[in-house]
């Protein structure tokens, strides 16, 4: 081609390739430059090839990972829920559920014919309603059997498919049933701590299809599964022998406002949560309001003396009831004399605490169960909760009958907020159902009374199960502090004799309390072996005791028995505080 | 030269393609091993699932409360049956081989039977 010899051209040979290229141009120098064009373009497709290989080699798993998401997409997980040792209270379970594309179906008659034989429950004329409409994905029937599935799969009918979802269990069917609440079939939370799991971005995940196994870690709740149990025993063991319409308890930790057990009888079984919503098996701890009754003398005692003008040697007049306009308010244990603050609190004395209260007036009586949280709703994780019933026009008789318990309607779970404030220190911390580490819960406290008032509620708890109302529950071996309380229901606008609610609420060891513990009676009856009796004493103080006595060890409270008297509590602390 | 350097490069080019496919071939593989072992794991999974389920449910107290009341002479714990560990005594220094420590600490309570229950005392 570059040879030198060229043959002479003709003349018409020239004309044409003047035609063509031009006329001076040297087609040598022209042919070079060609070569480099078509160079540099082979080298470019060849680069933009490698560039895409290398894409592809490293975005390979691409396809896999996408595959596997859409699988997981329909089956909606939820993270596994543990007690605070670990174990299991509510976890997914894969099991395949039934569908059909209508339109895919050859023969609907047939189809219906052969899944009613496999799946006798099945109802035919909604089978064939289904699967003869037009839609392109319905749901025949959820969670089946593996053995159902194989039945289904060799009948080989068209159209018909499985999808594995996540299916719901708890294993410990209704013992902790208030307190995680349950899922409906779309394994979305209803109630409880399911439906706040739903509430901390779970619900957004699922939208998103991208609620997979992987993404979820387990939820630690700060109850424990035997104490639970225990209580859930006695509990409802109580509620047969005292023929109450519902029995109710709660122990929690003091010092970080953890809830170690829940119960609420009669419950449900979150598997089958068909009851639930029933009025007669809400949970009544949380949901329900009540007049404490005596309970909340320990509020107002409290009150009286952290105010500082009111001492444990003060006395207060007991001698005739008292009367507030057409009103009289009198004493159960009537003593008819002068009593001392310890005294008004061991013989619950209504007229005593009703003078206390009075005696430092109504705003601040007010104002201090504001500071305690008694006057607002208490939120906590679960959804469930209900606003106190407070008096619109808090008058002077509204003091006198709140200060021991009556005319202020409040959630159980409340009271016993307020209470542990009384005995840990003086320090109001939140309620938590979940764990809760001591540094956080210090981060959360608030002082509401101080360290010295709280010495002397410890002193005032334990003198009471000594000789006051509240001694059948002098556990052997445990320094158990006690109040006891005994609520009129209201029955047409009336205060019931006979219809009372009875509660006792325990604080353990009374000297350094870690744990608080409350039991409600709803109208508990009269037995011949408590003489014919309904008062706390005579029922929710003995189901306290025997609480006590089985939930002590397991909530690693050892048994002692070098006791110290009550009064030796004060002059220890006294001497500590000096 | 221009030969030599062809016929190298030819050489060159037949190594790299079949290199080149021996690392497909083999990554093809891997990416099948990968995706079956990812199923596998799935599958082993739900399986710990049910297993753990089925624990769940097996250990849950209420059942093993009444496989207790059921099946065992047992009663309830009472708090005197709790003691602390410091109150346990020491050990017994080893005596001589051949005598029974334990034993000799025993002895002296004059009983002639030992057993740690009282069936096992008065059998």
């Amino acid at each position: 081609m570059y040879g030198p010899a060229k043959a002479p051209e003709s003349g018409w040979q020239r004309a044409l390739r003047a035609l063509l290229y031009g006329r001076d141009v040297d087609r040598n120098v022209k042919a070079k430059a060609r070569l480099g064009l078509a160079v540099v373009g082979f080298a470019g497709i060849f680069l933009v090839i490698a560039f895409r290989l290398v894409l592809f080699a490293t975005s390979g798993e691409g396809h896999n990972g996408r595959r596997s998401v859409s699988q997981d997409a329909v089956a909606t997980a939820r993270p596994d829920i543990l007690d605070r040792n670990g174990e299991i209270i509510a976890t997914d379970v894969k099991t395949p559920s039934l569908f059909a594309e209508p339109r895919k179906i050859i023969d609907v008659d047939e189809a219906v014919e052969l899944l009613t034989a496999v799946l006798p429950d099945l109802d035919a004329s909604e089978v064939r309603e289904r699967l003869s409409s037009k839609r392109g994905f319905v749901w025949l029937k959820r969670e089946i059997t593996p053995s159902q599935q194989r039945e289904i799969h060799r009948l080989g009918i068209p159209g018909v498919g499985f999808l594995t979802e996540n299916k719901r269990v708890y294993p410990n069917g209704p013992t902790v049933s208030h307190e995680i609440g349950y899922v409906n079939i779309d394994n979305q939370g209803i109630a409880g701590i399911e439906k706040w799991l739903d509430g901390q971005g779970l619900a957004a995940l699922h939208m998103a299809g991208l609620a997979t196994d992987q993404l979820q870690r387990p939820v630690n709740l700060a109850v424990d599964l035997r104490v639970q149990y225990a209580l859930r025993e006695e509990l409802a063991a109580a509620r047969e022998k005292y023929k109450a319409k519902a029995s109710a308890g709660v122990i929690a930790d003091v010092n970080t406002g953890e809830i170690i057990a829940m119960v609420s009888e009669p419950d449900f079984d979150p598997n089958n949560p068909r009851i639930a919503n029933d009025p007669d098996h809400l949970n009544r701890l949380t949901t329900g309001v009540y007049e404490m009754g005596s309970t909340f003398k320990a509020l107002t005692l409290a009150m009286a003396l952290d105010s500082g003008r009111i001492s444990l040697s003060s006395s207060f007049d007991a001698r005739m009831p008292l009367r507030y306009g057409k009103f009289e308010i009198h004493d159960f244990h009537a003593q008819r004399r002068v009593l001392t603050v310890p005294e008004i609190f061991t013989y619950s004395s209504n007229i005593g605490t009703a003078r206390m209260a009075l005696s430092l007036g109504v705003e601040y009586h007010k104002a201090f169960l504001k500071k305690l949280g008694q006057l607002d709703r208490l939120r906590t994780e679960l959804p469930e909760s209900a606003e106190p019933l407070v008096p619109k026009h808090w008058g002077e008789l509204n003091t006198v009958t709140i200060a021991f318990g009556h005319g202020l309607s409040v959630a159980p779970l409340q009271a016993v907020m307020g209470i542990s404030a009384l005995v840990n220190g003086g320090k109001l911390i939140p309620p938590t159902f979940l764990r809760r580490e001591q540094a956080e819960a210090d981060r959360l406290a608030k002082r509401v009374i101080k360290p010295e008032t709280a010495e002397k509620m410890r002193y005032l708890m334990r003198l009471n199960v000594e000789k006051g109302t509240a001694t059948r529950a002098n556990v052997m071996g445990y320094y158990v502090g006690g109040k006891t309380g005994t609520s009129e229901k209201v029955v047409g606008g009336r205060y019931s004799k006979t219809k009372v609610l009875t509660s006792f609420t325990a604080i353990l060891p009374a000297d350094k309390p870690r744990y608080l513990l409350l039991i409600m009676l709803d109208e508990p009856q009269g037995l011949p072996e408590t003489h014919g009796f309904s008062t706390s004493g005579w029922n929710a103080v003995p189901v306290g005791a025997k609480v006590i006595e089985r939930v002590a060890p397991l909530l690693d409270v050892p048994p002692r028995f070098d006791l110290p008297k009550a009064d030796q509590l004060l002059l220890v602390s006294a001497k500590e505080t000096r | 030269m221009m030969r030599l350097l062809n016929i190298l490069v030819i050489g060159a080019l037949i190594v790299a393609a079949s290199y080149v496919y021996k690392i497909k071939f083999d990554s093809t593989l891997q990416a099948e091993r990968v995706a079956k072992l990812r199923s596998e794991l799935r599958q082993e999974h739900n399986a710990i699932a049910v297993l753990r389920a089925e624990w769940a449910k097996l250990d849950t107290p209420a059942r093993i409360q009444g496989l207790a009341d059921r099946h065992l002479a047992l009663r309830r714990i009472e708090p005197t049956q709790f003691d602390k560990l410091e109150r346990l005594p020491e050990r017994p220094a080893p005596g001589a081989p051949g005598s029974d420590s334990i034993g000799a600490m025993l002895a002296p309570a004059g009983s002639d039977t030992t057993g740690s229950t009282p069936q096992a005392r008065a059998r």
